[in-house]
């Protein structure tokens, strides 16, 4: 399988009015196509600054980050981001929070794309919502719509902030399971970030473990269970194993 | 739709049905409080006047201020000076609202020139502008230009404060989004940041619209030849204060009413 995303010795220092702050130490990984990668670590490690890297919102300080064999550039159009909460914009619908990439990027009178987002809608369960406004939609199906947004751009690597945590427990593990038969269905390639180790291992291919401030990689590991989805990794004898080890790694 | 709806109520439990009679008594009750609020304060003022508890020549009655505005109608003169009062608010408060939301987006765009303003910004907020008034005369000379110039230097300021705040008061993950999808700042502005701000912004309305008439009759206190502000000056320097009463009559009903315009708008934006 070939390398989608990688990081070469990547470091990122940001400033502050105090000091200067080294986030990523030396931050070395990839992420083959078409497989979900996850990243874990202690809390304030420089996870999401990761994903800022590889969005284009900020470049390294040092190093190289490889998308698909070229550099990332600025806003990298390649990349769709998903945020924590789902940011959809309360004045407008939901069709009208689908196509507002299309409309940013001058393409929203495009018959094609626009054929695209409406089939992402109905294979979805969302197409009777299309008129809805989001304050109408349950907090999971709202997330879904977040995700739809995104992948109507057709991003090559989808990224993943920690996408679930604004949700209560029940609503995530259901959350979880739509959003990851929608990226594999779609045939994505993502990368999450999380402190959840469960989350993180009922969803990925590979863990990507980082050390606390300043990060490096400590550990990757390949991940590979029976089940199909999240709900039935979670029940295989194997998830307790893998669990004790990634957060053993992590203290 | 009628004979649907009479269908449902049937179904309607009884807790249901007592909770509605009790919501539909409750609003009963507040419009007949404000009713009688206005009958016994309207009904005492004249029973006070008529039997000389009160002097009427100091406090005015409701009969003498209907009369005062009759005679003023009949005169003609009423019509000159609701029309100059109106016409100088509804100036004042477009040209306010227009100009402080176009400096809040200046200020909103130039994180350094926000910085740089911050200061005067607050300086202008504390300053009463009022003290201004002499100046004004000197600057635009008396009359409908200095009272429009008076109106919007009380509400600009706190229009650009208000927009300005709501402006900021944006989730910069909002920002980073539209950014992740390759927004321009314009696009930014005008498909995230003033969408975002509508509710704030009707609210600003509703505040300037009580600013403006503030604006508006301490212009005309300060030089004028018509308007409301000038005959309630007027009245009160002849001592017929009817005609102050009937003045501030006519701007309570006038204040009201651009209330009333601009309160759908709330309903409408805000959730």
């Amino acid at each position: 399988m070939t390398n989608l995303l990688e990081f070469k010795k990547v470091k990122y220092f940001y400033q502050t009015k105090e000091s200067e702050i080294n986030a990523l130490e030396n931050v070395t990984f990839s992420v083959q196509e078409k497989t979900f990668s996850s990243i874990v670590g202690p809390s304030g490690c420089g996870k999401t600054t990761i994903l800022s890297l590889t969005a284009g919102l900020l470049s390294p300080s040092e190093g190289e980050i490889i998308l698909n064999g070229k550099p990332i550039q600025k806003n990298d159009s390649r990349i769709g981001y998903m945020f924590q909460r789902d940011h959809l914009f309360e004045w407008r619908t939901i069709w009208q929070n689908i196509i507002l990439g299309l409309e940013l990027q001058k393409k929203h009178k495009d018959p094609e794309k626009l054929a695209f987002a409406e089939e992402l809608l109905k294979k979805y369960d969302l197409y009777n919502f299309k008129n809805k406004k989001p304050r109408q939609l349950s907090g999971g199906m709202r997330q879904r719509v977040a995700l739809i947004r995104t992948l109507v751009l057709e991003p090559k690597l989808l990224l993943l902030d920690e996408p679930f945590s604004a949700l209560d427990f029940q609503t995530r593990l259901k959350v979880c399971d739509d959003v990851y038969d929608i990226i594999k269905s779609e045939q994505k390639t993502a990368l999450l970030v999380t402190h959840d180790i469960s989350e993180a291992l009922s969803m990925s291919d590979r863990i990507i473990i980082l050390t606390k401030r300043p990060a490096s990689v400590k550990k990757v590991v390949d991940i590979s269970f029976q089940g199909s989805s999240p709900l039935l990794k979670r029940e295989d004898e194997e998830f307790g194993k893998y669990f004790e080890m990634i957060w053993r790694n992590l203290v | 739709m009628k004979p649907r709806k009479c269908k449902t109520t049937k179904f309607y439990s009884k807790a249901r049905r007592d909770y509605l009679k009790r919501l539909k008594k409750d609003k009963a009750w507040v419009l007949l409080g404000q009713i009688a609020i206005f009958v016994c304060f309207i009904g005492i003022w004249q029973l006070l006047a008529d039997t000389g508890v009160i002097d009427p020549f100091f406090f005015s009655s409701p009969s003498r201020i209907v009369t005062t505005i009759i005679d003023l109608a009949k005169g003609g003169e009423l019509w000159l000076h609701i029309w100059t009062s109106l016409y100088e608010t509804i100036i004042g408060f477009i040209i306010a609202t227009i100009l402080g939301v176009t400096i809040a987006i200046l200020l909103w765009w130039s994180e350094r020139l926000r910085k740089i303003m911050e200061p005067y910004l607050i300086i202008l907020n504390s300053l009463p502008k009022i003290a201004l008034g002499p100046m004004i005369i000197f600057w635009v000379g008396s009359g409908t230009g200095a009272t429009i110039v008076m109106c919007v230097l009380i509400c600009i300021v706190i229009t650009t404060i208000s927009m300005l705040n709501a402006f900021i008061s944006i989730d910069s993950d909002k920002v980073l989004l539209m950014k992740s999808m390759h927004a321009n700042k314009f696009q930014i502005l005008f498909k995230l940041i003033l969408p975002h701000a509508l509710p704030e912004f009707v609210s600003v309305l509703k505040i300037n619209v009580g600013m403006s008439w503030v604006g508006t009759i301490m212009g005309e206190y300060l030089s004028s030849k018509a308007g409301l502000g000038y005959l309630i000056n007027y009245g009160s320097q002849i001592l017929k204060l009817d005609i102050v009463m009937a003045s501030i009559t006519l701007l309570c009903i006038l204040a009201a009413g651009m209330y009333l315009i601009v309160s759908p708008l709330e309903k409408r934006y805000k959730k």
